[in-house]
């Protein structure tokens, strides 16, 4: 009788609510001001609940005492707005990190960040394009933790991305870029030479290619726990990009992005040149006084003094603004200065001159639509960038197309074209060549020299009038050409198609069970064309550089997608394959003995007959297999299993395939608590495992001999070098990953700190054996590196209001990398050796990337000289002297928004990693910095004779302890540079801390224009403001050669670029 | 359903294409198999450039010779060896690209058809082969002393021993012994990939003899039986004009042009002029090939730059453009090095016949005849009594030394061991140098240090500490 009063006590009790209710109407939007479809509109502490249309707008019924209508949106904080009387609630949504939020992991498939058992980072599209890098690569640079980018300064140069330090010792330890689900091929296809600072252009990494206006999202799996269904390729991590698939609103949206940018170098990451001596090594040329050539130039009969033109180095005579001289422009018969001489002074316009003002625009459109049959999108971006120096470009022409189609409930067909097409022209010489003018600036400079007068002579002529004579009577150049002819006769150009894309299809053969299959391509051409003009220092040349790529991917997918066992276990599962098929294919030729005729760049041109090209033709193919299955218990724990088997053809027949596993586990436990958590929003532990199979490089197992140019009539071969080895086998990485993830007053706070160890084990590598075998090299199965480290990320959103928000994001890492063995008995393997006895090391005990060099003799801990006041140096020139790995490296990301208006800014930082700088090896040397030409302890000129109180004391002590005392002569070169002083020496510390990127963007308020316009924003941005500390003297510390395994090394380094633009993007 | 199948069937087919899929690592583009000839060829001309190169990466003989001198840039003619590896570089040409494609090609040689091949071409192109193994084993022996030998030249042993330098000698003679006694004359060798004589083995054994000749008088100062057997053995074998002399003629376009070409004409380098220590010395004795060898200096005569000073590059003599010369010859043995050879053996008391004077006075004239000069020329030089063999300043060996490094002018290697072995002529010493101080070996490789790390230190407390003021086994005092 009891329970039957009560129950007809609760149905009165809900009859009479219900006949008191109102109906609440308004519209939802973003804080983009589009209108959210399907946004999630409840009421608070009742179970009235709808969702917004396809305009963002909602009918809700709730009850009359209802108190506060809850609004959520995925990306979005969910908004509490308590009711008064109106019935109208309009709302914006502010995006930022909710519960609900999804991350796309390996393969595409979406999954709630909350269940994920392992670390995975997100960046918002909008995070990597408001600034506009042309590199994507780039932007990614402070915002992941644990991702360290390390970037080169010349236009459109390649960038290095790392994920939790390098693991293999001579393979491509690269992230692997994935755009929906394919893979795209992100190589660096400089030469050798260039990688190891002989010479050569950077003609950047493919990743390029990437269109920053497409990105929806980026995700970046670090982990082998995240990334092992992908097999081996993803062993160096995961950048994981979606693009935009329609956008939120009804029918067809117009975009259109138009904006301009301009770059100044920055004049604290360039070469200062002292003012006080001109050029010349020292003093043993013609005139009494030894500084100068002593000729009768005017023909009076008596010797004139004469600037020895000859002399790339700034050791010559004090400037004295009486004397007069002769200087390169009195042998050039087009100056007014011919046969003229002039006062002995500085130049007015040093190197610095030479650059201009960098220049870039980007214009593009998009045009999407989205309904229940399904979406599509395409786009196009245009970049146009000229760079700092003369006759610099890259343009980049960019179409997106994408599209899905649900033929019926069960079949979804979907497809994506993108092609993209970069044009380069003038990229900038890298390393000690006669083409990178950043050697001829920072290491071999006469102070004489005016820059502008060099434009002024090449612009005059036309020819190669060069400040560097090899005689005032032999007016041709010895070993440095006229710059403005370096940037104008001898320049580069390349241009690279490329297309990629997918197209497949979904079907859903029951309500648990989805089948894939997709068919991907990346597919690029690209040439390379250098040139050599005849009258230059360097043998005139033409070469071209051919290459193609192609990837195919063939996948099929089972999927069955998460579903509920019981109320309490959730299950998903996945079985696939995966045809992996690599064409690379390239072809290198080059003029041989010169050109025929001046200005004809074809390989018909050649003086001598052509020699053989160097072709590449070079295949892989991997099968793959996998499955994986997922649990969910009670909200709190999940568990991931998966396992892969690989079937790869650069391995030997017999031993080509292997398997490997993962498995993962999340425990939420914050789900203990129950619903009532203000405090602990979210709490998560994670623990995973990995190991992932790699295989070999293409022809590594069978040898293979070589043919050389043919002498005459007789054809010549020779053995490879390398020695490879039919018994290899596939070497492995293990990855351990624990991680604790936690948001605090309802995600005001949070943090996500993981810890994570990887062995790479039975490393492929040639390993160098004593050339006493007669090889160089020889393919091995052995070798060990670990690589350790902790990564942590911080969020505060202190205020977050639908006017005024504020959030702050910290992302910081390190990583200890160790070589525990090479194998055997070797003890270091050189990854490469470079100008200056200066070679990049994998040494056992040490971590990967070692710089070896000369060193100092320490005495106590002090730089020792020998009896002749110099220092002493090490009887080897194989010492340690420096490692190019950071101890850490960190971002903080500011952003900011005030009504329509938001800024954001980036702070990035390196603490550690050194570098080694042949430019002031060479340059202090040469005596073109300031400190080669100041005072010495006694307050004279230090360049004066010792006898005539000049000299220095060499900071140091003898080989008996005491203080050196021994006064040495810097009249003549070489006192502070490389002769004088070990490898060591010019060893800097590149920790930085930068200002990297600020944005403005101002939302113009959608009342001041007509219906046709839904909005409109402009956008003002910096990139590489300003930065705020750095210990590497005159240059950038992230500057470098290329991508690449080999970093530490600065030679002919560029400056870096401050860039300022504005951007409008409207919406239709 | 079907597509499952679809799907199944496609793994499968991925599964079973294993005869296809094995192919993929075949190198499509290099050959897996080549004849010996090519491989000979490739030996040959690696060796020839390596020993001729006056690239300061690899080849600066011609400093330590003091026949040059650098301009600008002294590191290296201040003997620093370290900072561009200079050992190394020339080591890894040696040893990977000389001897191991010699070995190949060693191996090869019994593979071909005896129908085209019979054994005796196949004796003589491995006699050729061993020649060559033999001449340029002598030349590491003579450089670094102790080298890896007996167990160089096996990938399955990447740590191989270094052999005693004499020890190597004596396994080279009864090498070459064996080599000239297998050559038949009548016979074809490598024909056209033999570039030196084209398959011709008369000129292979006229080689072998002149270089058992050379090896011969290397043991005078250590094993003075054993040089005499050898080179009272030899004498009559080896070169007997300048016609025979052992020269590998390069072509006149890149890449088979003559390497003193390739540094200083086609890189436009001006980094070398004539050092004052051999300018001065001909100068001394109005040698009638100084302006053969040289250029005129700024003034029109002839003088060398300062050695191992920097030096204005205008103002001194430079390598002639007959030695600069794009085809210009570079020489394994020449006929005047022969009779220099032989009037040391007479004076050491060897039975090759004729007196002393006579070869001295024969080489002397064969040096000028080869660069060019007239009988007249060589009759007046000899005239001058600072040269003429009675009357020349010093001991025999100071009389042949000078002359013979006047002579050996474009073969640095040569000039520099002559001047270890003969203690003549006498060099300049750099700023803040002593004698002493000019190398007498080059130090190990960085790369043997850190790859083959016991053996090298063994090798190197053996000849008596990895310094380039040890003497070698035959550099006696």
């Amino acid at each position: 009788m009891k329970r039957l009063l009560t129950t007809i006590w609760l149905v009165f009790a809900v009859a009479s609510v219900a006949l008191a209710q109102r109906a609440i109407t308004g519209t939802v939007t973003g804080d983009d001001g589009e209108p959210l479809i399907g946004a999630t509109v409840r009421a608070k502490d009742a179970s009235s609940g709808t969702v917004t249309d396809v305009n963002g707008q909602y009918v809700l019924r709730v009850p009359a005492e209802a108190t506060a209508i809850l609004y959520s949106y995925t990306g979005f904080a969910t908004q509490e707005i308590t009711l008064g009387a109106s019935n109208v609630v309009d709302v914006v949504l502010v995006s930022g990190i909710q519960l609900g939020e999804t991350v796309v992991t390996a393969l595409g498939v979406s999954r709630y960040k909350n269940e994920l058992p392992y670390s995975a980072q997100k960046v918002e599209g909008n995070d990597v394009s408001n600034v506009r890098n042309s590199n994507i690569v780039n932007s990614l640079s402070g915002k992941v933790a644990g991702l360290e980018i390390r970037r080169n300064n010349t236009l459109g140069g390649s960038s290095n991305i790392i994920l939790r330090g390098n693991k293999s010792f001579t393979n491509d330890n690269q992230a692997l870029f994935v755009i929906d689900g394919v893979p795209v091929d992100n190589s660096n296809t400089n030469t050798g030479d260039q990688r190891t600072g002989r010479g050569g252009y950077d003609f950047g990494n493919a990743a390029a290619d990437i269109n920053a206006d497409d990105i929806e999202s980026v995700t970046v799996l670090k982990g082998a726990g995240a990334t092992a269904l992908y097999g081996s390729r993803a062993s160096n991590g995961v950048v994981l990009i979606t693009t935009k698939k329609g956008s939120k609103h009804k029918g067809i949206g117009v975009s259109v992005n138009a904006g301009v940018n301009v770059g100044k170098y920055d004049k604290s990451t360039f070469a200062e040149y002292q003012k006080k001596y001109g050029q010349g090594y020292g003093r043993y040329y013609e005139d009494p006084s030894g500084y100068f050539l002593y000729r009768d130039v005017d023909g009076d009969g008596t010797e004139d003094l004469v600037t020895p033109t000859s002399e790339d180095a700034s050791y010559g005579a004090p400037f004295d603004p009486n004397q007069q001289v002769y200087f390169w422009d009195a042998f050039d018969p087009s100056s007014p200065n011919y046969g003229k001489s002039r006062p002995y002074v500085a130049a007015a316009n040093d190197p610095g001159s030479i650059f201009e003002t960098a220049f870039g625009t980007n214009y593009g459109f998009s045009v999407d639509g989205n309904n229940d049959k399904g979406y599509f999108k395409l786009g196009y971006t245009k970049n146009k960038d000229e760079g700092i120096m003369p006759n610099s470009r890259v343009d980049k022409d960019m179409i997106n197309f994408g599209a899905g189609f649900n033929m019926s409930e069960r079949l979804n067909l979907f497809a994506s074209v993108n092609y993209t097409a970069t044009d380069g022209l003038g990229r900038y010489g890298t390393g000690y060549d006669a083409e990178n003018l950043m050697g001829n600036f920072r290491q071999w400079w006469p102070v004489s020299v005016d820059v502008q007068e060099q434009r002024e002579a090449y612009e005059r002529t036309g020819q190669n009038t060069t400040w560097n004579w090899a005689d005032p009577t032999a007016t041709v150049p010895i070993y440095w050409d006229n710059p403005y002819w370096t940037r104008y006769q001898n320049y580069s150009n390349d241009h690279r198609n490329r297309y990629f894309g997918y197209t497949g299809l979904t079907y859903k053969i029951t309500n648990w069970l989805n089948v894939t299959g997709r068919v991907s391509l990346d597919q690029y051409d690209e040439i390379q064309e250098e040139r050599n003009a005849v009258g230059s220092i360097d043998l005139s040349r033409y070469s071209r550089f051919n290459r193609n790529y192609r990837e195919l991917n063939y996948d099929g997918l089972l999927e069955v997608p998460q579903m509920n066992i019981t109320d309490k276990l959730k299950f998903d599962a996945l079985v696939g394959m995966n045809i992996r098929k690599q064409d690379i294919a390239s072809i290198r030729a080059s003029t041989n003995g010169g050109l025929a005729i001046p200005g004809l760049y074809s390989l018909s041109n050649s003086v001598s007959s052509l020699l053989a090209p160097t072709e590449v033709d070079n295949h892989l193919q991997v099968n793959g297999v996998f499955a994986k299955a997922g649990f969910v218990w009670d909200r709190w724990a999940v568990l991931d299993l998966s396992i892969r088997g690989d079937q790869a053809s650069s391995l030997p027949t017999n031993n080509n395939r292997y398997y490997y596993p993962s498995a993962s586990l999340g425990i939420i436990f914050s789900e203990w608590m129950g619903e009532n958590r203000s405090a602990i929003t979210f709490g998560k532990l994670r623990f995973n495992y990995a190991k992932v199979g790699n295989a070999a490089p293409p022809l590594s197992v069978l040898d293979a001999y070589r043919l050389d140019a043919v002498y005459g009539d007789a054809s010549l071969a020779y053995l490879s070098t390398t020695k490879n080895n039919p018994d290899l086998k596939p070497e492995s990485t293990t990855g351990l990953e624990g991680g604790l993830e936690m948001r605090f007053l309802n995600d005001k706070v949070g943090f996500d700190v993981t810890m994570y160890k990887t062995n790479t084990v039975d490393q492929i590598y040639p390993a160098a054996v004593s050339r006493a075998t007669g090889f160089a090299a020889k393919y091995i199965n052995a070798g060990e590196v670990e690589n350790k480290g902790v990564e942590a990320s911080v969020f505060f959103r202190p205020i977050n209001t639908p006017n005024f928000s504020w959030r702050l994001e910290l992302n910081w890492s390190r990583n200890r990398n160790k070589v525990l063995s090479l194998g055997g008995e070797l003890k270091n393997l050189q990854l490469a050796s470079f100008q200056g006895g200066v070679s990049i090391n994998a040494a056992v005990g040490e971590p990967y990337g070692t710089i070896r060099g000369a060193n100092f003799v320490y005495t106590n801990g002090e730089r020792t000289v020998g009896d002749n006041g110099r220092y002493l140096f090490s009887p080897t020139s194989s010492e340690i002297i420096g490692d190019v790995n950071p101890d850490w490296i960190g971002g903080i990301n500011n952003t900011l928004r005030f009504k329509n208006v938001s800024l954001g800014f980036l702070i990035d930082m390196r603490q550690g990693g050194d570098l080694f700088s042949l430019d002031l090896y060479y340059g202090l040397a040469t005596g073109l910095y300031p400190e080669t030409a100041g005072k010495n302890d006694l307050g004279n000129d230090l360049r004066l004779p010792i006898a005539e109180g000049g000299g220095i004391i060499m900071e140091g002590v003898k080989a008996d302890g005491s203080p050196n005392t021994t006064r040495v002569s810097a009249t003549n070169f070489g006192s502070y540079g490389y002769a004088r002083i070990p490898a060591a020496g010019f060893i800097y510390d590149a920790s930085f801390i930068k200002l990297r990127e600020v944005n403005l963007t101002w939302d113009l308020p959608n009342r001041w224009f007509g219906n046709g316009i839904r909005g409109l924003a402009l956008g003002v941005y910096g990139r590489n403001l300003w930065i705020i500390h750095k210990n590497t003297p005159y240059s950038d510390p992230e500057e470098g050669i290329s991508a690449g395994n080999v970093q530490g090394y600065q030679g002919g380094a560029y400056p870096s670029v401050r860039t300022f633009g504005v951007n409008l993007n409207a919406k239709f | 359903m079907k597509k499952i199948l679809f799907l199944l069937l496609l793994t499968g087919l991925a599964y079973s294409c294993d005869k296809d899929f094995g192919d993929l690592n075949v190198d499509k583009k290099n050959p897996a198999a080549v004849p010996p000839g090519p491989l000979f060829s490739y030996a040959q001309k690696e060796l020839v450039d390596v020993m001729t190169t006056p690239n300061v990466n690899v080849g600066i003989f011609r400093l330590l010779s003091q026949y040059w001198t650098e301009t600008t840039y002294t590191d290296e003619a201040n003997y620093d060896l370290a900072t561009r590896n200079i050992p190394q570089n020339f080591w890894n040409t040696l040893y990977p690209n000389v001897l191991n494609n010699l070995k190949e090609c060693q191996r090869l040689i019994p593979s071909q058809d005896p129908t085209f091949y019979p054994q005796e071409v196949q004796d003589n192109q491995n006699a050729c082969a061993e020649i060559l193994n033999v001449y340029t084993y002598m030349v590491l022996v003579n450089t670094f002393g102790n080298v890896p030998y007996s167990q160089a030249l096996d990938i399955t042993n990447i740590y191989p021993q270094y052999d005693g330098g004499q020890a190597i000698y004596d396994d080279l003679a009864i090498r070459l012994d064996r080599a000239i006694s297998s050559i038949d004359v009548s016979a074809d060798g490598f024909g056209g990939s033999d570039l030196l004589y084209g398959g011709d083995m008369a000129g292979w054994k006229t080689f072998a003899n002149s270089l058992k000749l050379y090896l011969g008088m290397m043991y005078a100062d250590v094993d003075a039986n054993k040089a005499k057997s050898l080179v009272e053995q030899a004498a009559a074998g080896a070169i007997t004009s300048n016609a025979e002399n052992v020269a590998f003629h390069y072509l006149s376009s890149p890449p088979n042009t003559n390497p003193v070409w390739v540094d200083l004409v086609q890189g436009g380098r001006k980094d070398f002029v004539a050092a004052n220590t051999i300018v001065d010395f001909m100068n001394g004795l109005s040698d009638p090939r100084v302006p053969i060898y040289f250029t005129t200096d700024a003034a029109g005569g002839y003088s060398g730059g300062i050695y191992a000073a920097s030096n204005n590059y205008s103002t001194y003599s430079k390598p002639s453009s007959r030695v600069t010369g794009p085809d210009f010859e570079a020489l394994f043995f020449d006929y005047a090095e022969i009779r220099f050879l032989l009037a040391e053996a007479v004076e050491r008391g060897f039975n090759v016949g004729g007196t002393a004077a006579e070869h001295y006075e024969a080489a002397i004239r064969a040096s000028i005849e080869y660069w060019g000069g007239s009988p007249a020329d060589a009759d007046a030089y000899l005239a001058n009594p600072a040269v003429a063999y009675a009357t020349a300043a010093g001991d025999w060996k100071t009389k042949i030394g000078n002359q013979k490094w006047i002579a050996l002018y474009n073969r640095g290697f040569e000039g520099w061991t002559e001047w270890r072995r003969l203690d003549a002529p006498t060099l300049n010493v750099p700023d803040g140098l002593t004698y002493n101080d000019i190398p007498k070996r080059y130090t190990y490789p960085v790369q043997e240090q850190t790859l083959n790390a016991a053996n090298y230190t063994s090798g190197a407390a053996a000849v008596g500490g990895d310094d380039v003021t040890v003497r070698l086994f035959w550099d006696k005092q």
